[in-house]
């Protein structure tokens, strides 16, 4: 596996938020979190983090709409959006937006890392190469 | 190839030495193509995967949701996305038609996705006296056919009116309901029974929490009131369920929702919304799942009607659930209310009425009291009306009826008959039971047929309900309706009381559910976790497992084929799986002819490989060129390193690699496969097998080598030290195998594709077949169209791959002349044997590689 980066979660669900931070701690991972977009955008600073996993319904914003910040504040920023509304369109706008992936809940703690080191990997790549 | 490049260098001036700066940017563009080209690799896996699963449950019969199809479709949309974005990275937008094709077939499954039931007429309520069976869409099927009843077959149904769908629609959206129950549904994990409760009863809450709109509440009191007028009383009155989609032919929705009887006039808007709530129940939402209906395609509508002082009430049946050419009508009848019989509680008598008139009554089981609760003149009357119901109707009917104390017959409900499973309507006929087996328990009615196996768990509560474990044997005390909710969980049921008219038995035919009613003290005599076998139609539980009775039961039936869920996966798949690119050298092989989401993967695929493998041409990039495989070694192979490939130090300016310089990891396995076992020579060849290898060349062009693209014209392959692509031309067929090996399982895969053959059509197919079943045996998922063949295995640890890579590096080697002497049947043995026995030597035990 790559190094371990850093991660930020955004999630409303307290409970999968806990669970799901002390999970990718215990695999070795740096992660925080955020329960809105704004605090999300608020720790987002330089470098850190490498990698935001993205809840697609947040309470003070929808998810796409601060998928747009995020890229707009940072653009290199990794985004993998977490939802469990599965929608299309939403779906294909995502990736339009920017987001490196776009998952459904519910997701097995072991896939969602792979989705994160993929989405990390091949971000970073092309980060080396136009460095 | 490379002499073609070289002249081509120089007509267009590039000089075959290039300059640092020139070579490293030409180093980092390729690089930055790789990429692109990696992560096209793995988004085809993925969709690939997807769609294969799609694929497999649409045929399995099992039962999926909604949810399912939308998130296959929706990760689906986002994988396929990508291939088309590194496409364009990779080929400089070379394809823009790409996006236009993805973005058309997208829409279109999104549109089929998003389709609503349409809602008919704008009435809230409707008198009875309007209704019939052309107003399905206002009424719902229960009282579009009580109407139907009353009306055009002139029969005597209680007086009531309908409050409609549009009524329900119009108390949904003024209170902006539906989304937040969608979202809750879509949250919902359906296997988790807890959670099943807890939204089913949040989301009831929600509903009968909302106000009702003024304007409604009125429409409702004003009826009420033209009811109490034509009754000369303040009735009361019995509210039910009439769903849309409901009562459809072999669809029973039997005891799904709510029916409230006794309702006094204040609490109509109260009971009116428990009812339209009550599509929400754990047993109707897990009911919709297994059947395969949408949640928002069943609509709501609520009977009000005015309560029948019944003296005898029951249900028949038109013709016997088990046989629909049966010559009798079976009738339940109690003491009392209908809904007791319905609800399995009540003991009844069956009787069993001719369907001829004068319809003479041709056995008897009184189990209520000595005197039977009907009279034969009864008796003889309902069958009458049974008859003329299942005429009119066109089909064999379930139907609830009552008498009330002035003689009157009147009808309740009528509904097609379930007939999914053939069962034993009562003990009257003896099933063949061997009487020497000893057995536990034995007794009681076949409520649905069958035989199945599995531990006791005893439901007393809802408690146990949450407990119950899958594949167990639900015991109950009492058939009740609620315990449909973990049918799609249990293996067969038992139940100390009730019969086959009970809801419960309806829902357990629907499913292929074995279940015996009315067996005494089961809930006593059986223990927890114990494991039995129950036979249904033999009306005895075992001990243990008894493979004997299982092996003659019935295999399950498909739940979901017909429902609409079912109807549009199938729909969708249509935009999904079809496969029309399938020849890389068609002119129609473009953007614009992809018409599936198949096609795209496929031609993203295709033209990914190619702009990796012309990247050097394109460029004058020798570094990047193809190198011939050198040494002691059979056929000619050339090597193209995307990226790893090869060995630390090896000067890239040579012309030439031997296999020691290569370090990709799938390359060297298929390599192993291939050099395992020396390759005997073409096999000895009849005339008459040759004869077809010269007919099979003038015929078909696309056997010239000439006729395809260079990159097809020799074997290559295209390796990193995680990925390979081998494409091989060997002599008269066409294969090309294809793996990535990582630590990252949704990164690897084996893929394989295999095609042609000089022989007939014959022996080609008979190759081919023999290969599928050699590949199928080592866990490959095998697709075959005549004599073409694709082969995938994905999500696998790289240890079990690598002896997979290996089956193909062999099957490369030696299946490549046998179709020429593909005819006996004894040959194909002969070979099957000996390939067989050679795999079995070069590949590793499945115990030995993985983890």
């Amino acid at each position: 596996m790559s190094d371990r980066f850093n991660i930020l979660l955004v999630d409303d669900e307290k409970d999968f938020l806990e669970i799901t931070t002390k999970r990718l701690m215990r695999r070795g991972y740096n992660v925080r979190n955020a329960t809105t977009c704004s605090e999300a955008l608020l720790i987002i600073e330089g470098d850190w983090p490498e990698v935001i996993v993205l809840d697609v319904m947040l309470p003070d914003r929808d998810g796409i709409e601060c998928l747009k910040e995020i890229k707009r504040k940072r653009p290199s920023s990794i985004v993998i959006l977490l939802t469990g509304h599965a929608s299309m369109q939403a779906g294909r706008q995502s990736m339009e937006y920017g987001a490196n992936d776009y998952c459904l809940k519910p997701i097995e703690l072991d896939e969602l890392i792979e989705k994160i080191e993929i989405a990390y990997r091949e971000k970073a790549k092309t980060r080396d190469i136009s460095d | 190839m490379m002499m073609i490049l070289n002249a081509l260098k120089k007509f267009f001036g590039l000089n075959a030495e290039k300059s640092e700066a020139e070579t490293s940017s030409l180093r980092r563009s390729f690089q930055d193509h790789y990429r692109s080209f990696r992560s096209l690799l793995t988004a085809n896996n993925i969709a690939l995967e997807l769609m294969a699963e799609m694929e497999e449950t649409f045929g399995a019969g099992q039962s999926f949701s909604m949810a399912f199809v939308r998130g296959h479709c929706t990760a689906l949309t986002v994988n396929i996305y990508k291939m088309v974005q590194h496409l364009h990275e990779l080929s400089n937008g070379k394809y823009g038609g790409l996006t236009g094709a993805f973005n058309s077939i997208s829409v279109s499954i999104e549109e089929i996705l998003a389709r609503q039931p349409k809602i008919a007429g704008g009435k809230f309520v409707l008198p009875l006296a309007e209704v019939d069976i052309h107003s399905t869409e206002q009424a719902g099927g229960k009282m579009a056919n009580l109407g139907e009843i009353r009306n055009r077959v002139g029969l005597k149904v209680p007086d009531g009116f309908v409050i409609t769908a549009a009524a329900t629609k119009h108390f949904i959206d003024s209170n902006n309901l539906q989304d937040e129950i969608n979202r809750r549904l879509k949250l919902l994990d359906h296997s988790d029974l807890e959670e099943l409760y807890t939204t089913s009863a949040s989301i009831q809450q929600l509903i009968t929490n909302a106000p009702l709109p003024e304007d409604l509440e009125r429409l409702i009191i004003d009826q009420y009131e033209e009811l109490a007028r034509r009754s000369n009383s303040r009735v009361l009155v019995s509210m039910r369920s009439s769903a849309l989609g409901e009562d459809s032919s072999n669809i029973s929705f039997a005891g799904q929702y709510r029916t409230q009887l006794n309702v006094t006039d204040d609490m109509l808007g109260l009971t009116y919304k428990e009812i339209v709530a009550s599509k929400y129940k754990s047993q109707a939402i897990v009911y919709r799942m297994q059947r395969g209906f949408r949640h928002q395609d069943v609509i709501m509508c609520v009977g009000c009607l005015a309560m029948v002082d019944g003296v005898v009430s029951g249900v028949m049946y038109s013709r016997s659930p088990r046989d629909p050419r049966s010559d009798w009508i079976v009738i339940n009848a109690a003491p009392g209310l209908a809904s007791q019989v319905v609800d399995g509680r009540a003991v009844t008598d069956m009787f069993r009425v001719s369907r001829n008139s004068p319809h003479e009554v041709l056995a008897r089981e009184l189990r209520v009291q000595k005197t039977a609760s009907l009279s034969d003149r009864q008796a003889a009357e309902l069958a009458g009306i049974a008859v003329r119901l299942e005429e009119h109707f066109g089909l064999p009917q379930d139907i609830e009826w009552s008498i009330d104390s002035t003689g009157r017959i009147i009808i309740l409900q009528s509904r097609p008959l379930a007939q999914a499973a053939p069962v034993e309507e009562s003990g009257m006929e003896s099933i063949e039971v061997d009487e020497t087996q000893p057995y536990l328990l034995g007794g009681g009615v076949s409520a649905s047929a069958g035989v199945a196996c599995g531990p006791v768990h005893i439901v007393r509560s809802n408690i146990d309900l949450l407990q119950f474990p899958e594949g167990a044997v639900l015991v109950v005390a009492h058939p009740l309706p609620e315990w449909a909710t973990i049918l799609n969980r249990a293996v067969a049921v038992v139940s100390e009381t009730g019969h086959v008219t009970a809801h419960l038995a309806t829902v357990s035919r629907e499913f292929g559910i074995p279940a015996i009613f009315g067996i005494a003290h089961a809930t006593e005599k059986l223990k927890n976790a114990e494991m039995i076998t129950v036979d249904a139609l033999g009306r005895r539980i075992y001990e243990g497992r008894r493979d004997d009775l299982l092996k003659n039961a019935p295999p399950p039936s498909n739940l979901m084929a017909g429902s609409p869920v079912y109807k549009l996966l199938e729909e969708v798949l249509r935009l999904i799986t079809p496969l029309n690119l399938t020849n890389p050298a068609s002119p129609y092989f473009m953007p614009s002819s992809c018409e599936t989401f198949h096609d795209l993967t496929r031609f993203c695929h295709e033209k990914a490989v190619t702009e990796m493998f012309s990247f050097s041409s394109r460029y004058g990039f020798d570094e990047k060129g193809a190198k011939q495989l050198v040494g002691d070694i059979p056929l000619q192979w050339w090597v193209i390193n995307l990226e790893d490939g090869f060995r630390e130090g090896l000067d890239m300016k040579d012309k030439w690699v031997r296999i020691d310089d290569i370090v990709s990891l799938p390359m060297l396995a298929i390599w192993e496969g291939m050099t395992a076992v020396p390759w005997k020579g073409p096999p000895p060849v009849n005339l008459k097998g040759f004869g077809s290898v010269l007919f099979q060349s003038t015929m078909n062009p696309s056997l010239d080598p000439a006729v395809r693209s260079s990159m097809a014209s020799k074997s290559y392959f295209l390796i990193s030290r995680n990925f390979c692509n081998l494409s091989v031309r060997l002599g008269y067929h066409f294969s090309l195998a294809e793996a990535h090996l990582s630590d990252l399982l949704t990164e690897n895969y084996v893929s394989f594709q295999f095609k042609g053959g000089a022989a007939d059509e014959n022996r080609r197919f008979i190759r081919v077949n023999l290969i599928s079943e050699i590949l199928e045996k080592y866990d490959f998922r095998v697709e075959q169209k005549a004599d073409a063949l694709t082969a995938r295995i994905e999500k696998k640890p790289a240890p079990f791959l690598i002896e997979r890579l290996k089956v193909l590096g062999y099957l490369l080697i030696h299946t490549r002349q046998i179709d020429m002497v593909m005819e006996e049947q004894d040959m194909v043995d002969n070979y099957r044997k000996s390939i067989l026995a050679d795999l079995e030597k070069i590949v590793k035990p499945e115990k030995e590689n993985m983890p």
